[in-house]
């Protein structure tokens, strides 16, 4: 099975946050994308990051290496990085690594947004 | 493999809108109107190529290149001029500094895009090979080159490391005679910087184990202070790892151990396997971390079962990946094979929708073998506990 779409987009909220749809995949072949898309979002002083995995297929390591990147980059700024509709592959991974205890979660995007504004 | 970058430096407004949009279809583009402001670039983020006009305010093409000469990380990006001086002597001049290529304005844009791709390529194909040579060196060195043997135990290992596979490894150690620390662990990322960000934590590891082991002999408290070592060195900043620690008393029959966020390990007999539960977080990730030590007994005919994620990763037919559940289903039934893990991993192929495994495999698997005195004969023993009763 190939995955077409290798694709996240970001969406801005406000001044101070964003949401990453996350897409099919967050895996080694565009991790590192994701990452320089993040940098580029707190450079520009986006502090909080909703992570958007309703469609996410695939998180392995590198994926879930390049969130922590992110996650250890603003948290000494205030900010946080937030888990919105985790897919049914994504909780596999997050159970795993007991990464939930760093990582707030959302049933959906509208209850992240209640939350972190 | 993530889309290569470009710097672009051009004072010429025009000329440099027109590279950034021919360019940007193929790279990723970012754009300085003279050397100063591209040597900011340069910092932010290291391109894969540099293109370059000679003749700019503030800082020319030659100053720029020479400044990136004198960087060991910025020395070795290839690097094309594009001019409008056609003549012999700024020819020479480029030639002189180590110029990778050269291109005369006026210029026609597809051969820019030729000689960029060309130099890419080359430069691919030296970081490819150079980096499996690495590799396999770093692959070896975080690998056991033996196994421990301890009487009425028998063990396993197996280990398949890719090329751009990422950072498993494994170590184990005998500090006092008759206990073991056995380590398995993940560092995240693939490729080259994976392992070499794993080489460098096994460092701490093993350092923290022979260092701490006057202290406390408790696998929580050392993966307590691993997490805090590798949260305190900025180099180690970008790593992240999953690691079990494991502590083994084959006398007592007995394993401790902590988990920060690893692939919770399997305690496997003939008839069934069962996941070994408790695990913490992560290392890496929070300064604050606390760990919990959790201890088991070993039954005869039982099995301690350890691996990294590329097993539970592979596709399976019908799309879905192996998962605990598949690992678990099928473990039992491998159980008296001579080699087990071999058995298990290509019964995993045969039910997989491809024909090789495609991350790193690692598996460990340690069993404690059926109790001697059940197979001897017995009634011919003065000895047996069948023959005291029977006085």
């Amino acid at each position: 099975m190939q995955v077409t779409s290798m694709n996240f987009t970001v969406e801005s909220w406000n001044q101070q946050t964003v949401v990453v749809h996350v897409g099919k995949a967050l895996d080694f072949r565009n991790a590192s994308d994701f990452k320089a898309a993040c940098q580029e979002q707190v450079r520009a002083g986006v502090r909080n990051f909703v992570l958007d995995f309703s469609e996410t297929g695939i998180l392995d390591s590198t994926g879930l290496g390049s969130i922590f990147s992110l996650y250890r980059q603003v948290s000494p700024l205030d900010g946080q990085v937030v888990f919105a509709a985790v897919s049914r592959p994504v909780q596999v991974v997050v159970q795993l690594t007991r990464t939930y205890k760093v990582f707030r979660q959302f049933p959906s995007l509208d209850a992240a947004r209640e939350a972190v504004k | 493999m993530a889309q290569h970058s470009i710097l672009v430096v051009e004072d010429e407004h025009t000329l440099r809108r027109l590279l950034e949009y021919r360019l940007s279809k193929l790279y990723r583009v970012r754009t300085a109107a003279n050397g100063e402001e591209a040597l900011e670039r340069v910092k932010e983020e290291l391109p894969d190529l540099v293109v370059s006009d000679i003749m700019m305010p503030r800082m020319d093409g030659f100053a720029l290149q020479a400044e990136l000469q004198k960087q060991r990380e910025t020395r070795a990006i290839p690097f094309i001029f594009l001019t409008a001086k056609a003549d012999e002597s700024s020819r020479l001049k480029g030639r002189r500094t180590g110029v990778d290529d050269y291109i005369t304005k006026p210029f026609d844009i597809d051969a820019l895009l030729t000689r960029i791709e060309r130099l890419l390529e080359r430069t691919a194909l030296f970081q490819t090979q150079l980096d499996a040579r690495i590799g396999q060196d770093f692959s070896k060195k975080l690998m056991p080159k033996a196994l421990p043997t301890v009487e009425g135990y028998s063990s396993h290992f197996f280990n398949n490391p890719k090329e751009h596979g990422g950072g498993d490894l494994f170590d184990w150690t005998e500090p006092e005679p008759g206990t073991y620390y056995i380590t398995i662990g993940d560092v995240m990322g693939k490729g080259l910087q994976a392992k070499f960000y794993a080489f460098s934590f096994l460092g701490y590891v093993r350092s923290t184990l022979h260092g701490m082991l006057r202290e406390t002999r408790s696998p929580a408290l050392l993966m307590q202070r691993v997490n805090q070592v590798l949260m305190d060195d900025p180099t180690m900043e970008e790593t992240f790892a999953s690691l079990l620690l494991v502590r083994w008393e084959p006398a007592k029959n007995e394993l401790t151990y902590a988990n920060a966020g690893h692939c919770r390990p399997l305690i496997v007999s003939p008839s069934k396997a069962e996941v070994v539960p408790y695990s913490d977080i992560i290392l890496g990730l929070d300064p604050m971390a606390e760990f919990t030590d959790t201890t088991l007994q070993l039954s005869p005919e039982c099995a301690f079962v350890t691996y990294t994620d590329g097993l539970l990763e592979q596709e399976m037919e019908g799309g879905a990946q192996l998962g605990e559940g598949g690992l678990m289903d099928l473990i039992p039934g491998v159980y008296r094979e001579a080699q087990p893990i071999d058995r298990m991993l290509e019964q995993i192929l045969a039910k997989s929708t491809l024909p090789e495994f495609a991350d790193d495999i690692l598996v460990f698997w340690l069993e404690r073998q059926a109790l001697r005195e059940r197979q001897a004969p017995r009634w011919f023993s003065p000895f047996s506990d069948q023959a005291d009763r029977k006085v």
